[in-house]
C-alpha cells in the first residue's frame, strides 16, 4: 500500500516538475555571472539584474565565477550548453573570455556585459566613463584641500576600474604640485583584503601622524576601513584629514551623512540601474527583437554617476 | 556487500549523481556538454593528482594553487612578450619544479612542518606573481603555437583531455609498477618503518614535493595556454577544489589513501556538480552548499562502512 503511494507521489512530483520545466522552455531563460560575487558592487550588479528579469517574469540564474578565470570560462561554456536565451556578465573580463563570448554569438545567445569593457562579441557594455569618475574623485579630494597640503592613497590595482581611477589621480597631482603624496599602500590580497587595508593604512598613518590632509581610496569598501581607524584615533575630526572614495551605496551615503565619519564624498556609479538596465535591454534584443544599433550606435552604453557629499546625500539616503 | 560499499560506496554515489543529472538537468548528456565537464576538470584533475603525490608520502603541500598562480603568470611574460615559445613552457615548469624542490629541502633537512613550509611558499609565490604583474593580468594575441598546448585538438579530442589522462597515466604507473612508487606508498603508511628497511625517507618525501610542485608547473602552462591570459591569482580557486578531490579520491577505490582513479573521479564529481546544477537552473550558492554536503555524505556513508569494518575484525 505504501509503496503503491509513494509510487504515485514520485510520479505526481516528476510531472510537475516536467511540466515546470516545459513552462520555463516558454519564457526567456537568462544566466548572470558575477565575476566576483563576494564584491558587493558585482553583486549589487548581478542582484538587481535577476530582480529585473524575474519582474518580467523570466527565468534567471545568478552564477558566482569566485574571481577565477577557469571558473568564469566553464560557466560561459555550461550557459551556452543549457542554451539561456541570454547572459549578462557582471564586471566580466570579455578579453580573457574571448572564446567563450565567440561561442555564445555563434550560438545566437547575446551577451550584455555590465562594466567589463567592449568585446567584438557582445553586443553592448553597460558602464560608467571610469576616466570622468577619477577625474571627479580627485579634483574634490583637491578642493576640499584648497589645493595645498599632503595626501596618503590607499589603491587597488587588480581591478580595471580602480586602476584607471589611480592613474587619473596620479594625473591630477601633477599639475598640483602644492599637494604632496606621503605615501601610498597598494591593496594586494584579495580575499582578506579589509585586513590588508587596514594593515597597510594604518603604518602610513602613524608614520605621517598629524601631517595628512587628505586620503583618497580606489573604492567605498576601502574607504570605509580607514574611515573606521579614523574614528578611533584621538583628537581626529571630521576634515582633517578629509576621505574620498567612489561607489556610492547605503553605507557610504549613511557616513557621508553622519557628523562623526570622516568620508567626505563619494562618486556614486548606479550598480543597480546597471543592472537593471541589462534586462531592459536584453529584452529589446531577445523579446522585441530591436536591431542592434537602434539601441545604441557604439558599444558603449554609459550610465550617469553622481558626486555625492554632505550637500545632496539626503536625498540618496531616501532612495 | 560491506567491502564494496568501502571501495566503491562514493564512486557509486557519483554514478548516482550522474542519473540524477542525466534525469533533470537539460542537455547534460549531450557529447557537447559531457566533452565540457570533462575539458574543464583537467586543470581540477591535475593539480590534485600532484597534491595527491605529496600526500602519498604524508606531506601536506598548500602551496600548489599559489605556485601554479606564478608559474603560470612567468610563462605569460614570456609569451606576451615574444620570446621563444619554449621558454615560456620551461619557465612554467621550472617555477613549479623549483618551489616544489624548496618545499621539500624546507620540510626534509630544515624540518618545517609540510603545513608551515608550504604555507610560507604559498605565500612567496604570490608576492612573486603580484610582483611579475603589478596586478594586471597579461592578456593580448598570443603565439597560436603557445596557445594550441591549451586549446588543441588531438583526433578531435581536446588537448587538454589528451594531457590530463597522460599525466593521470603517468602517476598511476609511478604509484604502482616502480619501485619509486612503492617507496612512496611505504613512507606514506609508515616513515619510521621504511627508515628502517633502508628507504631514503629524505629524499622519497623530497620527491613528492617536488612532483606536486612540478605538476603545477605543467598545471600552469596548460592553463595560460588554453585561457590566452596571466593573472596573478589566476589558479587561487583550485586550492580547496583540488584538496576535496583528493579526498573524496581517498573514499574510493584504495580507502584512506590517494589515489590516482579515486583523485580522478573525485574530480570528475566536482565538476559535474558545477556543470548538473547549473544546468537545473541551480544559483550559485546552491552549488557551494551541494558541494560540501555530498564530500561530507560521501565521506561518511564510506567512513561508516570502513569502521564497521574494522570493528568486525
Amino acid at each position: 500500500m505504501s509503496t503503491r503511494r509513494e509510487f504515485i507521489q514520485t510520479a505526481g512530483a516528476t510531472v510537475a516538475l516536467a511540466s515546470l520545466g516545459a513552462q520555463a522552455q516558454t519564457r526567456p531563460s537568462i544566466g548572470i555571472i558575477g565575476f566576483q560575487m563576494s564584491s558587493e558592487t558585482h553583486a549589487r550588479v548581478a542582484n538587481a539584474a535577476e530582480a529585473a528579469a524575474k519582474a518580467k517574469g523570466w527565468t534567471a540564474q545568478v552564477l558566482n565565477s569566485r574571481g577565477e578565470m577557469p571558473v568564469h570560462i566553464s560557466q560561459f561554456d555550461t550557459l551556452i550548453q543549457a542554451k539561456v536565451s541570454g547572459i549578462i556578465v557582471a564586471m566580466g573580463k570579455p578579453v580573457e573570455a574571448d572564446a567563450q563570448f565567440k561561442k555564445a554569438k555563434e550560438a545566437g545567445i547575446p551577451v550584455i556585459t555590465v562594466m567589463s569593457g567592449s568585446s567584438p562579441h557582445a553586443p553592448f557594455d553597460i558602464s560608467v566613463n571610469e576616466y570622468s569618475v577619477g577625474s571627479r574623485a580627485a579634483v574634490y579630494m583637491l578642493d576640499l584641500m584648497n589645493y595645498r597640503g599632503n595626501i596618503l592613497t590607499q589603491r587597488f590595482e587588480g581591478n580595471t576600474a580602480t586602476r584607471i581611477r589611480g592613474k587619473v589621480l596620479d594625473a591630477v597631482l601633477t599639475e598640483n604640485t602644492a599637494v604632496k603624496l606621503l605615501g601610498t599602500h597598494t591593496m594586494a590580497r584579495t580575499a582578506a583584503w579589509r585586513d590588508d587595508v587596514k594593515a597597510g593604512m594604518s603604518a602610513l598613518l602613524l608614520k605621517n601622524q598629524g601631517q595628512v590632509d587628505g586620503i583618497w581610496a580606489s573604492f567605498d569598501g576601502q574607504a570605509y576601513v580607514i574611515d573606521d581607524m579614523l574614528q578611533q584615533t584621538a583628537g581626529a575630526a571630521r576634515g582633517k584629514p578629509v576621505l574620498v572614495s567612489v561607489d556610492g551605496g547605503v553605507e557610504t551615503y549613511r557616513r557621508i551623512a553622519d557628523p562623526k565619519s570622516f568620508l567626505m564624498a563619494t562618486i556614486a556609479i548606479p550598480f543597480e540601474r546597471m543592472g537593471t538596465e541589462s534586462v531592459n535591454v536584453m529584452e529589446r534584443l531577445v523579446v522585441k527583437r530591436e536591431p542592434h544599433d537602434s539601441i545604441n550606435a557604439g558599444p558603449y552604453i554609459y550610465m550617469q554617476s553622481d558626486l555625492v557629499d554632505k550637500t545632496n546625500v539626503a536625498q540618496y539616503i531616501k532612495k | 556487500m560491506k567491502p564494496l560499499m568501502i571501495r566503491y560506496g562514493t564512486f557509486f554515489a557519483s554514478c548516482a549523481l550522474f542519473v540524477l543529472f542525466a534525469i533533470f538537468a537539460p542537455n547534460f548528456l549531450s557529447l557537447g556538454n559531457l566533452t565540457n565537464i570533462v575539458k574543464h576538470i583537467s586543470f581540477l584533475a591535475v593539480l590534485a593528482l600532484g597534491f595527491s603525490l605529496a600526500l602519498t608520502t604524508a606531506e601536506l603541500d598548500l602551496s600548489f594553487a599559489n605556485v601554479c598562480s606564478v608559474a603560470s603568470v612567468s610563462a605569460g611574460w614570456l609569451v606576451h612578450n615574444n620570446y621563444p615559445l619554449w621558454s615560456a613552457v620551461a619557465a612554467g615548469l621550472s617555477v613549479g619544479l623549483v618551489a616544489g624542490l624548496l618545499n621539500g629541502i624546507l620540510v626534509t633537512w630544515v624540518k618545517v612542518p609540510s603545513l608551515i613550509a608550504t604555507l610560507a611558499t604559498a605565500s612567496i609565490a604570490n608576492g612573486f606573481a603580484f610582483m611579475i604583474t603589478q596586478g594586471v593580468a597579461f592578456v593580448g594575441a598570443w603565439n597560436p603555437d603557445f596557445l594550441w598546448i591549451g586549446r588543441g585538438n588531438v583526433a578531435g579530442v581536446p588537448i587538454l583531455i589528451v594531457w590530463m589522462a597522460l599525466l593521470a597515466l603517468a602517476a598511476w604507473f609511478l604509484l604502482k609498477f616502480t619501485p619509486t612508487g612503492l617507496r612512496m606508498l611505504t613512507v606514506g603508511q609508515a616513515d619510521e618503518a621504511a627508515r628502517l628497511a633502508g628507504i631514503p625517507v629524505r629524499r622519497i618525501k623530497m620527491l613528492g614535493l617536488a612532483l606536486s610542485g612540478l605538476t603545477a608547473g605543467i598545471a600552469a602552462v596548460l592553463m595560460t595556454a588554453n585561457l590566452a591570459s596571466a593573472a596573478p591569482n589566476s589558479a587561487g580557486d583550485f586550492m580547496l577544489t583540488s584538496i576535496a578531490a583528493v579526498l573524496l579520491g581517498m573514499t574510493m577505490f584504495e580507502p584512506g589513501r590517494p589515489n590516482v582513479p579515486g583523485t580522478l573521479c573525485g574530480a570528475l564529481t566536482i565538476g559535474m556538480l558545477g556543470n548538473g546544477l547549473v544546468l537545473m537552473g541551480a544559483q550559485y550558492y546552491v552549488q557551494d552548499i551541494a558541494l560540501g554536503v555530498i564530500i561530507v555524505a560521501s565521506v561518511a556513508v564510506s567512513s561508516s562502512f570502513l569502521k564497521r569494518a574494522a570493528l568486525s575484525i
